[in-house]
């Protein structure tokens, strides 16, 4: 039986096709679309409403601020530097944004493909995380000393995120070689410790490093609380990231392991040039992921104390005057977030591109 | 251990009548905080309404932050050598072992298991902490009783519930219990009308009245549920320290009571109206030295924050946004429970 020709399918193209196809291709399609077309319009015209249209701007017309009116974003105008900066001495917080600035600089050139090199991102690094620290500490030419217990809002929050993530990296790629490690000793005591530090809440690990540790090691030991904070967050980001890139070094063939072997390649070799960037690249979402999820749980450190942005934050609402603004509020620290946590994922999206197109 | 070692190194040394040999081997928590320059003292992981509060310039204030100033006064001399550490209510014991901080005050109950088995050592109480109801004025209640039936709101888990509970099942009065996580959800409940009433800590229900739309909708009852005497905490033994923090919050009362405030105090201290002023502000030299001190703390101290009820006016009475009423707070002589202690 042979098939008879048929005429090509219609190459109608515009916006009206492209409506018709997508949204009122059948009848329940066209309900759905209606219904949902109503939903948003009415969400959308409520928030503009509430967050534009009916906002209260300035602090000076504060006695506006009722229940029934708009945002009151005079709150973010009053309390908004003490979000950004929590407990940073007022008249120095020039440099608490210049060392933001500096962090975020840092983050953003070590984005950039030209300096993945074994040698430059550790200089990078050492420089951006130098000249955050001197800045905010401060005790030299003239500048006041801030002790770390006085740092905050976002400059803390982006500290704690990178420190934890520059430290956490390098310590689970170790973690992961070691767990798959060929002598025994080694790949059942680290994996057994993965298993420990994972199945820690991370809020009893870091309480831990900031109150149980003092009472237990000698004082030259202690190094500062944000410190102590810091490695024990890394230690916990390593442990959850050593096994995302385990998965990835799991991934590529024994053959290839095999023939690194063969032609003699050492150890060292076969890991940087061979393993790593395959394992990376196989689990670049999951590590995205990672990096996500780490940005957005800084906000446990309040509980011992630190002032990053989320507790500023609730600093900025808990006093009588502004207490009633706390949407106000959350919606702008919710705005912060979604600027760092989106700008990541983007980047997430852009590498992977990218990376297929190398692959390919 | 270590605090057992040296009660029992005291207790030999005052059997044999030489205390002074054991102060000389172990240093106190006084003389490190003078050593060091600086006090420091609790401040909050966000903050406490009334008592720890940050302002727009990152600056703390609040009631117990000037009981802070008070005692960094009273042993340096001056307000700016206090250093406010951030923690969290979970974090105030461990902190205070481990040597964070010198000084808890943090409106902090005075329990007995904090007393005896977290090895902590309380001062006389610096604040009765009331919970009250408030409900809504149009309900006409005079007393809890009259809300017999209705809808309370609390915080989930916190004292005010356990507080409440107590309170209703002694009184026999039913009510139906409704408890919210966040302080700001209780609240939007509370305007939105879906509580006859709120239960809560003083401070907490005067800034839920004073940031309403109309306060006047809203009343809070004359009837405390519970009381929580508030103390400033040391470490156990550190009785030297103690002393000062429990002389400090006396001197503040005593001053309110002999009319001495921080517009008057250097008049006072010129010249004392009575010979127990003039101890007090060490005009008549000795209330320094037996402390270890310089005979005028205590007017530094009044210079600096003013008496107790400056202070109480200024943070969470009239003054401030909750005005909150003396109340039991007040000077024994006003009808509180307050009462300085006697300097002789």
């Amino acid at each position: 039986m042979a098939i008879e020709a048929q005429a090509p399918p219609p190459s109608a193209t515009g916006p009206a096709v492209w409506l018709r196809k997508h949204f009122f291709a059948t009848w329940y399609d066209t309900v759905f679309s209606l219904v949902f077309a109503v939903l948003i319009y009415l969400a959308l015209k409520a928030f503009i409403g509430w967050a534009f249209v009916d906002a209260i701007w300035r602090v000076e017309n504060k006695d506006l601020c009722t229940h029934d009116a708009g945002a009151c974003w005079a709150v973010i105008e009053s309390r908004g530097r003490l979000i950004l900066f929590g407990l940073y001495p007022y008249e120095e917080q020039w440099r608490s944004t210049l060392a933001c600035l500096a962090v975020i600089i840092t983050i953003a050139l070590s984005c950039l493909p030209s300096f993945w090199s074994i040698r430059r991102l550790p200089i990078l690094w050492i420089a951006g995380f130098a000249t955050f620290v001197l800045l905010m500490r401060g005790g030299f030419a003239g500048l006041e000393l801030v002790t770390s217990e006085q740092w905050g809002g976002l400059s803390l929050t982006i500290f704690i995120f990178s420190a934890v993530f520059v430290i956490g990296m390098p310590l689970a790629v170790l973690f992961a070689l070691a767990r798959r490690s060929s002598l025994p000793v080694i790949a059942k005591s680290f994996g057994f410790f993965i298993d420990i530090v994972r199945s820690l809440p991370l809020l009893a690990l870091l309480f831990a490093a900031a109150v149980v540790v003092p009472l237990l090691v000698p004082d030259w030991l202690q190094g500062n609380k944000l410190m102590r904070v810091v490695i024990a967050f890394a230690i916990f980001f390593a442990a959850y990231q050593a096994e995302i890139i385990r998965a990835g070094l799991q991934s590529i063939s024994q053959g290839q392991e095999e023939a690194v072997a063969a032609l003699g390649m050492p150890y060292w070799s076969l890991v940087i040039d061979i393993l790593l960037p395959q394992a990376f690249r196989n689990t670049l979402p999951s590590t995205i992921n990672q990096a996500v999820i780490t940005f957005k749980e800084t906000s446990i450190v309040t509980i011992i104390g630190f002032f990053e942005v989320m507790a500023s934050g609730n600093a900025a609402i808990g006093s009588g005057e502004w207490g009633n603004q706390y949407v106000e509020v959350y919606v702008f620290l919710a705005l912060i977030y979604f600027v760092f946590v989106f700008g990541l994922s983007r980047y997430g999206a852009w590498l992977e591109t990218r990376m297929r197109l190398g692959h390919a | 251990m270590k605090t057992k070692l040296t009660n029992l190194l005291t207790a030999g040394a005052i059997a044999f009548g030489s205390a002074t040999a054991v102060h000389a081997q172990d240093q106190g928590l006084l003389d490190t905080i003078i050593e060091r320059d600086s006090l420091l003292c609790t401040g909050h992981n966000g903050s406490y309404l009334g008592f720890a509060e940050v302002d727009g310039a990152g600056e703390w204030q609040g009631f117990d932050i000037e009981f802070c100033k008070a005692l960094a006064t009273a042993i340096l001399g001056s307000p700016d050598k206090l250093q406010i550490i951030p923690l969290s209510w979970a974090q105030r014991f461990p902190a205070i072992q481990s040597g964070d901080i010198d000084v808890i005050i943090k409106v902090t109950g005075w329990t007995m298991t904090r007393d005896t088995e977290l090895g902590l050592q309380y001062s006389r109480p610096y604040f009765i902490g009331p919970f009250y109801v408030m409900s809504k004025t149009e309900l006409g209640a005079t007393g809890i009783a009259d809300l017999e039936g209705g809808v309370f709101c609390v915080n989930a888990g916190t004292t005010v519930e356990r507080v409440l509970t107590d309170y209703m099942e002694t009184n026999g009065i039913d009510y139906e219990p409704l408890a919210f996580e966040k302080g700001e959800e209780l609240r939007a409940a509370f305007y939105a009308g879906r509580c006859d009433a709120i239960a809560g800590f003083g401070p907490f229900l005067s800034a839920t009245r004073v940031n309403a739309d109309n306060p006047d909708d809203f009343e809070i009852l004359g009837d405390v549920l519970a009381l929580e005497p508030e103390g400033i905490v040391v470490k156990q033994g550190e009785d030297d320290l103690l002393d000062v923090v429990n002389w400090m919050v006396s001197a503040l009362l005593m001053a309110e009571e002999n009319g001495v405030t921080q517009a008057n105090v250097d008049e006072m201290k010129a010249n004392p109206p009575t010979a127990s002023v003039g101890r007090l502000l060490g005009s008549t030299p000795g209330v320094g030295t037996r402390l270890g001190l310089s005979d005028d703390w205590a007017y530094n101290v009044i210079k600096t924050v003013g008496n107790y009820g400056e202070i109480y006016e200024r943070t969470v009475g009239e003054g401030s946004r909750y005005k909150l009423p003396r109340g039991l707070n007040n000077l024994w002589s006003n009808g509180g429970l307050l009462y300085p202690l006697v300097l002789d």
